[in-house]
């Protein structure tokens, strides 16, 4: 059976798919702190605090902008580098070590936010021929450890 | 046009040029930088003297920082 991704697990889901992130917490629309990769609630709650006032800063700096508000952050400073990316419902920051690739963790957030809010399950892939029969190209469609584009307008049935 | 290279010194000399190119691309890429993407994935720049730059930097480097800390607590 597949298992729901709750808020709270949100952030440690992050950290399992990406050997490249440290720490990360989720925060509700309304900046509140829903879910974090850390045990310990104070660290969770003041890393909860820096991820906020980071998109509020990152708001303020581009509110001249004649651009859609930013979805995503990218910081690159010389003991890391932190990605953040946000819904209408979420904003999901994570911690990351130096030679993460930009990417990839950008890919990431917006994966696991995606499935946060209801698409399906980001699946490891596996290597080829282990706990499965023949490979197909339907297996290998179902394998894909890809969410479907085109979330936001379109229907999700394949063309 | 790229001049196509024909002998095995020439050949090392153009991957010694590309790996060259690569590190400087790698190290271009961890320079303290800050990036914002529209909801269309359209990245942007924020320019060093831009308004409000210190204080996003100042708020990456905390969280790196913290987590920092937090590790070397754990050990």
């Amino acid at each position: 059976m597949v298992e729901t991704l709750t808020p709270e697990r949100t952030p440690a889901r992050l950290c399992e798919l990406s050997a490249d992130a440290r720490a990360a917490v989720l925060l509700d629309a309304a900046g509140s702190l829903a879910g974090a990769s850390d045990d310990d609630p104070a660290r969770a709650r003041a890393l909860g605090e820096l991820a906020r006032e980071l998109f509020e800063a990152v708001d303020k700096a581009t509110r001249d902008w004649e651009v859609e508000p930013p979805q995503q952050v990218e910081v690159q400073v010389p003991g890391g580098a932190v990605f953040a990316s946000r819904t209408p419902r979420w904003t999901l920051a994570v911690v990351a070590r130096r030679a993460a690739l930009s990417s990839l963790m950008l890919w990431d957030l917006r994966a696991v936010l995606g499935e946060l809010d209801g698409a399906p399950p980001i699946r490891r892939a596996r290597p080829a021929g282990i706990g499965r029969g023949p490979a197909t190209d339907e297996q290998a469609a179902v394998d894909l450890p890809l969410p479907e584009l085109g979330g936001d307008g379109g229907d999700g049935e394949p063309r | 046009m790229k001049d196509r290279r024909k002998g095995p010194i020439s050949r090392a000399a153009g991957l010694a040029e590309n790996m060259a190119a690569t590190v400087r691309r790698m190290q271009r890429e961890r320079e303290p930088r800050v990036i914002v993407y529209d909801p269309s994935g359209y990245a942007r720049l924020l320019q060093p003297e831009a308004r409000g730059h210190a204080r996003v930097m100042e708020l990456a480097e905390d969280m790196v920082a913290h987590v920092s800390t937090e590790g070397e607590e754990a050990r």
